[in-house]
């Protein structure tokens, strides 16, 4: 029962600071989960960031699964995973209530605008990393892959211009991929 | 549709969504082509300030827009639906996965596949930050683009969490409007 109690109040310390995104959470959760409870080993600690890479979901939960479930099998996961996001619920819920009381306020407009173009800037090193790993690192003989720039630009087409899901894009992408691989190798 | 559907719908596909989408801005995207584009629930505008509205929260994204988005389409039990689809595949996932966690690493089709995912990634965020340009820039110029540059700057430069820079932009939102009002009285 302790066990469980300081997996929810461990993950609710990290979901409280979770602020900035994956790679801001990610000292935290080390510093949580490997520095002060001792939940995993340095070396687990890696592991968890791999599997991370693979799986969907955010590092938050797809931690406190992988940490509470180590600790205390399946119920572990779940309390530590609602935890993990109860601050972000119940603060964005404060901020919605603001929002929808105070939205034809002029100020709020004018944060919010502010705040968008914040996204943009935020979302383009995004994507500069993404590119960066994704199709420069990757790159062999030319530096780059021009399999991957190919791929990039039809899912941008068919996003842009036909408005298809994105998830079948990524799918997709994914898929033809793996057969390009498979036939090159 | 009735409320009742509504709610299922949400959990529904919130729970596919959050099952293969890989990033906060990912699911981002599908729960706009979905929720937007697709049933109309949700104005692209209104959509756009619901994402500035949660930079002010913690915890991921995926969470946090499921949750707004929830709510706007039908209110406490629509945000706890959305939540739930949102929340609930990561956790079963990683159970399973953690289970087999030797053969998964080490199988490289895995890799392979997720690398040709990023293609579909990247094209996505692209989509995503044009549609926030055009919508910023239609009545201003210099203001926004100032800004948007200014962010990527910081997001390029500091590591660590995008928290100063929320703090900056609200600050500077405030500003804005104070000129503004301050430039109406003249």
């Amino acid at each position: 029962m302790n066990a469980l109690l300081d997996l929810f109040l461990g993950f609710l310390r990290i979901g409280v600071m979770a602020f900035g995104g994956a790679y801001a959470s990610i000292p935290l959760v080390q510093r949580e989960v490997v520095d002060v409870n001792g939940w995993l080993t340095y070396e687990e600690f890696g592991n968890l960031l791999a599997l991370d890479e693979l799986t969907p979901g955010p590092i938050l939960i797809n931690s406190a699964t992988f940490v509470g479930a180590s600790v205390a099998g399946v119920p572990g996961a779940v309390v530590a995973s609602l935890g993990s996001i109860l601050p972000a619920c119940l603060i964005t819920m404060i901020l919605l209530w603001f929002f929808r009381k105070y939205r034809k306020l002029e100020i709020i407009t004018e944060v919010i605008f502010a705040i968008k173009c914040m996204t943009v800037g935020l979302v383009s090193v995004t994507i500069l990393r993404a590119i960066s790993n994704a199709i420069l690192l990757s790159g062999g003989a030319l530096g780059f892959d021009p399999v991957m720039v190919l791929l990039t630009a039809a899912a941008f087409l068919v996003i842009r211009k036909w408005q298809t899901n994105p998830l079948i894009v990524m799918l997709c992408s994914g898929l033809i991929y793996s057969l390009y691989s498979l036939i090159v190798s | 549709m009735t409320k009742g559907k509504k709610i299922r719908t949400l959990f529904m596909t919130m729970l596919m969504i959050s099952s293969t989408a890989n990033s906060g801005y990912a699911i981002l995207s599908v729960v706009i082509s979905t929720f937007v584009r697709k049933y109309r629930w949700i104005t692209e505008e209104e959509m756009q300030d619901y994402v500035a509205l949660v930079q002010g929260a913690p915890g991921p994204l995926a969470i946090n827009i499921s949750l707004v988005a929830g709510y706007h389409v039908a209110g406490f039990w629509g945000a706890a639906a959305a939540v739930l689809g949102c929340a609930i595949p990561p956790l079963v996932i990683m159970l399973l996965v953690s289970v087999f966690y030797g053969l998964i690493v080490g199988n490289q089709w895995v890799r392979v596949f997720m690398h040709g995912m990023q293609a579909g990634v990247i094209a996505m965020l692209a989509d995503l930050v044009l549609g926030i340009i055009s919508a910023t820039t239609k009545e201003r110029k210099w203001y926004p683009c100032l800004l948007m540059a200014g962010s990527f700057l910081f997001a390029m430069l500091v590591k660590g969490s995008s928290l100063p820079l929320v703090s900056a932009c609200i600050l500077i939102g405030c500003i804005m409007y104070l000129r503004k009002k301050g430039g109406e009285k003249k």
